[in-house]
């Protein structure tokens, strides 16, 4: 897909309150698989329309089958058992998965719903997963004797499902890695795993990281062996921009230009002057805007809110450029 | 040696979930703030409860009202806020940056009212935790007012001495300052330790806890701490001999972190036999409390009690062989 100033969103949007209930009667064993499913698929179908409607380029599946990004792999992995309620932030929980024994995939994970999603609509939909050392990060480690170890045979997991999400006709494959500056003196052992993940991969590869202390990691990241990094920016009022006039980015960047963790809604306008801000540093058919993050913890209505003003913004600037190729 | 647990409890467990059920509640207008008052404190209780039931020595009161390590403070003070949400350290938890919009002023009673609830509720000695100095000034996102670390960091220790004296009105006896970025940051040591001083004004003795990164590059520098308690964590981190050695020598109490507070695999009673026994050729025994390396709240509720019960046994065995 060719264009400037795409738009996309990092992966997950707000679940509907029918889904949100449907999900619980399921954790109560009081509504089956197969009527939770047949919910799941109708939200995701939902939201694909929702995100043609409103205009963006590169679509997700929403991820309306998934709770939290680890835990969803952590559950259909063998090796893994899931832990306790865990707190994330203020009344946030998740239950944090353990590593128990060695990680093995027994089957594809994620292919079905990318069929289904893409099989919605023309446009491209994103696979999305979950990066190897993330997936150590955000797990507790019982079963492999070193860091590096579990991201190495996770990374192996993660391979196999990239490689079938690429056989299934998945033009991007994002995984991502939000833990990736939780320690940075390990920021080799991630690119390593990604390594192992990207190999063979010939799709579009993009990496999403967000809340941590970028300049920890920057230029170094530059070598995670991914197409496109997609950034966190209008939380951080784009200060990681700076660290580009020193090391030049080398990557296809998407930007974030509308907070995902405040009910408060952006200006088109500020939302513009954010992708005016990245196109100092990358060039606008490597730009692509988007929300900060997964807008899982928005409701239906913000999550919408949120996009269209990325993509009206996406709109303003790419008249902008037009006009100016025409003067 | 007595036990000891340090930071945060788990608010809820997967059996027990009223708070969290209550704060969505308080979101939706449901329930009003006496309400959510009551529902903390009958946590807060539990919390406690479930600390001391496991054999605990020292307790604390959980921190069941601690949104993260800064919140009380920064929603406390005036002309400081909550701003963005961050990594807290190298944790998948989240935290809010404070914001300093000018001087920090405080009446030092900010948490009063908890201590003494806690106060009327314990059944075992009980002791009191303020976030570190260096730790809200480095945390710090935005500062209209300081504009530079060392001036923050002081201003914000002025604020904490205020806190300091309100809890030591109010009965403490004991202060765990939780001061992460000390190890992190050893750069600012000497700027952490003037911090410090002005913390030992308020006249109650503190029990330093610089957790998650290993403390070697700072442990010469924090001989010269007025602080009663050192906190060491010796199982999640590699501490070199010569560190223990070092903080052996100190006259001061050792609070040896022996049970990993951020991995759910149990230590197994002759792990933690030969820290303590590694740790009593360096520390004479009347000088060494046992410990959990930081807040519990980094578990599940199941193995954080698990984790509890673990340092109590250590303590009770480490005890029976020496006596």
């Amino acid at each position: 897909m060719s264009g400037v100033l795409l738009t996309t969103t990092v992966g997950s949007f707000g679940k509907p309150d029918y889904l949100q209930k449907a999900r619980n009667a399921n954790a109560r064993g009081t509504l089956s698989d197969s009527e939770l499913l047949e919910l799941e698929r109708k939200a995701t179908e939902e939201w694909i329309r929702r995100q043609e409607a409103i205009g963006l380029d590169i679509l997700v599946d929403g991820e309306m089958y998934r709770g939290d990004m680890v835990a969803y792999f952590a559950e259909r992995l063998d090796g893994f058992k899931i832990g306790g309620l865990v707190r994330s932030y203020g009344n946030r929980y998740y239950h944090k998965p353990v590593i128990a024994s060695k990680v093995r995939r027994p089957k594809p994970l994620t292919v079905e719903w990318y069929r289904f999603a893409q099989g919605l609509t023309d446009r491209p939909v994103k696979g999305m997963l979950t990066g190897p050392y993330t997936m150590l990060d955000w797990s507790y480690n019982e079963a492999y004797r070193t860091r590096r170890d579990a991201a190495l045979a996770l990374a192996e997991v993660v391979r196999q499902e990239a490689e079938d999400l690429e056989r299934a006709g998945a033009q991007y494959i994002q995984i991502d890695e939000p833990a990736i500056h939780a320690r940075p003196e390990e920021l080799d052992i991630a690119i390593e795993a990604m390594g192992i993940v990207t190999q063979r991969l010939r799709a579009k590869t993009i990496s999403h990281v967000c809340y941590g202390d970028f300049a920890a990691i920057y230029p170094k990241v530059l070598e995670l062996p991914v197409d496109q990094l997609d950034l966190a920016m209008h939380n951080y009022e784009y200060r990681w921009l700076d660290l580009f006039d020193t090391h030049p980015f080398t990557k296809e960047l998407a930007i974030g230009v509308v907070d995902v963790h405040s009910h408060r809604l952006e200006t088109v306008d500020e939302a513009a002057e954010g992708i005016r801000r990245g196109l100092k540093y990358v060039s606008a058919d490597k730009l692509l805007p988007h929300p900060d993050c997964g807008l899982k913890t928005r409701t239906v209505e913000e999550s919408l809110d949120k996009c269209r003003v990325v993509v009206e913004a996406a709109k303003m600037v790419r008249a902008e450029i037009a006009k100016t190729a025409a003067v | 040696m007595k036990t000891t647990v340090v930071g945060a409890f788990p608010k809820n467990s997967d059996a027990r979930q009223d708070l969290r059920r209550a704060l969505h509640r308080a979101d939706r207008g449901e329930l009003d703030d006496a309400g959510l008052a009551e529902v903390f404190d009958k946590t807060t209780a539990w919390a406690m409860g479930e600390i001391g039931s496991a054999g605990i020595d020292v307790i604390n009161d959980g921190q069941i009202r601690w949104d993260d390590l800064l919140a009380p403070f920064a929603k406390g003070w005036r002309n400081t806020e909550r701003g963005p949400l961050e990594r807290f350290y190298d944790n998948n938890t989240y935290f809010r940056q404070p914001i300093i919009t000018g001087p920090i002023e405080t009446d030092g009673t900010t948490l009063v009212r908890d201590f003494t609830f806690a106060k009327s509720t314990a059944r075992r000695e009980l002791k009191a935790a303020i976030c570190g100095p260096l730790t809200f000034a480095t945390l710090t996102a935005q500062d209209s007012y300081y504009k530079s670390l060392e001036r923050r960091t002081l201003g914000v220790a002025d604020a904490l001495a205020a806190e300091l004296r309100g809890l030591k009105s109010a009965g403490a006896t004991l202060v765990d300052v939780e001061e992460p970025a000390l190890a992190a940051h050893p750069e600012h040591i000497d700027l952490a330790r003037a911090a410090f001083e002005r913390l030992a004004t308020a006249g109650v003795a503190l029990a330093l806890h610089p957790y998650f990164f290993p403390v070697d590059a700072i442990v010469d520098a924090l001989a010269a701490f007025p602080i009663a308690q050192l906190g060491v964590d010796v199982r999640s981190r590699e501490t070199s001999a010569r560190a223990i050695d070092r903080i052996g020598a100190m006259t001061r109490t050792v609070v040896l972190g022996i049970v990993d507070a951020r991995n759910t695999r149990l230590e197994t009673p002759r792990e933690l036999g030969e820290l303590v026994e590694a740790a009593l050729k360096k520390v004479p025994a009347e000088r060494l409390w046992l410990s959990t390396t930081t807040g519990l709240e980094y578990l599940p509720h199941d193995v954080a009690v698990k984790k509890l019960n673990a340092l109590a046994d250590a303590a009770r065995t480490a005890g029976g062989v020496r006596a």
